[in-house]
């Protein structure tokens, strides 16, 4: 019971930091809009045209700026020295890894949930598309989130080029991209596609801790 | 076999293989273009165009030969502590960026006569270029970190996990319907290609991994000597 007590004592201060620091989600959040406005301004207000187009921007810029909030991921328990006392409660790195991989989609990812039906009337996407589009989503934004693990955790000690990790996710992101813009325009194909896509969310979910933790332990070494 | 992992066995033997691979690979350079441009027949369909096949397939193998070294060596480096996996890892990494980037250039050479187009956003087309994209991201990642022990372990993980594009790349022209070729030398029957044509691409082939290797082992001995200084 022990480890429970410190796995709910560890989301209570996860939870009491992203309320303190809320203004940080909402200003991603309101990134996401602006870029839409932008998007529409740049290609021309025609309703058809935005309509077949819309979902890709909804994807690319849900992508965008979740990479946005990279940087926090572990650069402030880094610094002020969180992660190592987490190590010396007990919970390995791997394991510290899938926690605040898991805080991460909560507390950043499920707010963009909220906004995905005022983006969805912006962009003059079908009500009937709205399931899709949220299954798709939350598979898709969880990956994202283990994909931001392992880049923000790679980038711990880069003090030069922090966009690397922007890079990096967006890379390996390409296939998500595919199959879940697929999943929305080819509505005929939700089974295979969603099973791809819960196949790439296993992949990473198994690589995440592996790597995250390899990383967040390099980095307390060499500190 | 020692040399493979140990710097200064790999100095000694890269001291003896330096000088016959540079002249190999001039010799086989020079005689792999002249088989490729006046003694291999044109083909049937794509007539003189397919001469681009002899540079655009064998840097295309390269590319990916290149980063399955790497991938073997960041275990290597990783999980048996052997730095000279790092000292690969850092030293061949541009050798594949420039060889990836040969085939894409050569690639695009050959699809607008052939296909009409530069470019495809075809299966195999789109991971080459992921490809070229990790490579370019594994060069800035060395240049990034100032803390040596860091930097080279975080490439050895960020190279492993990149593995995952490799059977991509290969297989892509299986699994989906791409306009590019499915694959006709390294297949488990007989390749079909002519053996006329199949000389000089396997003479252009060794010929480029001659090359490549005479840069590499210039690379990892600056690398080794870099090093060397780094921690007196």
């Amino acid at each position: 019971m022990m480890i429970l007590n410190k796995i709910i004592s560890f989301y209570y201060r996860e939870y009491k930091l992203n309320l303190s620091g809320f203004q940080d989600i909402l200003t991603n959040i309101i990134f996401f809009f602006v870029s839409i406005f932008i998007f529409i301004f740049s290609i021309g207000p025609d309703k058809e045209t935005i309509s077949i187009i819309g979902i890709g921007i909804l994807w690319t810029l849900l992508l965008l700026s979740s990479t946005l909030s990279l940087r926090k991921f572990y650069q402030d328990d880094f610094e002020n020295g969180n992660l190592l006392i987490m190590h010396l409660n007990g919970f390995s790195f791997g394991f510290i890894a899938i926690l605040k991989t898991f805080s991460h989609f909560i507390f950043v990812q499920v707010p963009f949930l909220l906004s995905i039906p005022i983006a969805c009337i912006l962009l003059n996407i079908a009500n009937d598309k709205l399931t899709y589009l949220f299954s798709s989503f939350i598979i898709g934004s969880f990956i994202l989130s283990c994909l931001g693990s392992i880049s923000s955790s790679m980038n711990l000690m880069n003090q030069r080029n922090f966009l690397l990790g922007s890079v990096i996710v967006m890379i390996f992101s390409v296939p998500i991209i595919i199959f879940s813009v697929g999943i929305v325009n080819l509505e005929e194909n939700f089974n295979s596609l969603i099973s791809i896509l819960f196949g790439i969310l296993i992949i990473v979910f198994a690589i995440n801790p592996w790597a995250s933790g390899l990383c967040l332990r390099i980095a307390l070494e060499n500190n | 076999m020692k040399f493979l992992v140990n710097p200064s066995k790999f100095n000694k033997v890269a001291d003896y293989v330096f000088l016959p691979v540079l002249i190999a690979s001039i010799i086989l350079f020079s005689l792999g273009l002249i088989f490729a441009f006046y003694l291999s027949p044109d083909d049937y369909q794509q007539g003189s165009t397919v001469r681009i096949m002899y540079v655009h397939v064998p840097s295309a193998w390269l590319a990916l030969l290149t980063y399955a070294i790497m991938t073997i060596y960041s275990v290597t480096g990783l999980a048996f502590r052997i730095p000279f996996g790092f000292i690969i890892n850092t030293a061949v990494a541009p050798i594949g960026a420039v060889f990836t980037l040969i085939c894409i250039i050569s690639g695009s050479l050959w699809g607008k006569p052939m296909w009409g187009t530069w470019w495809v956003w075809d299966a195999r087309l789109t991971s080459v270029a992921i490809l070229f994209i990790i490579y370019i991201i594994i060069i800035f990642m060395n240049l990034s970190f100032e803390n040596r022990i860091v930097r080279e372990k975080v490439v050895a993980i960020f190279v492993l996990v990149g593995s995952i594009n490799l059977p991509i790349v290969k297989f892509s022209v299986d699994w989906w319907n791409t306009l590019h070729q499915p694959a006709t030398i390294s297949k488990l029957s007989k390749p079909s290609i002519d053996p006329s044509m199949m000389i000089p691409l396997f003479i252009m082939t060794f010929a480029f991994i001659m090359v490549g290797l005479a840069i590499a082992i210039l690379r990892i001995k600056t690398e080794i000597i870099s090093r060397k200084s780094y921690l007196n």
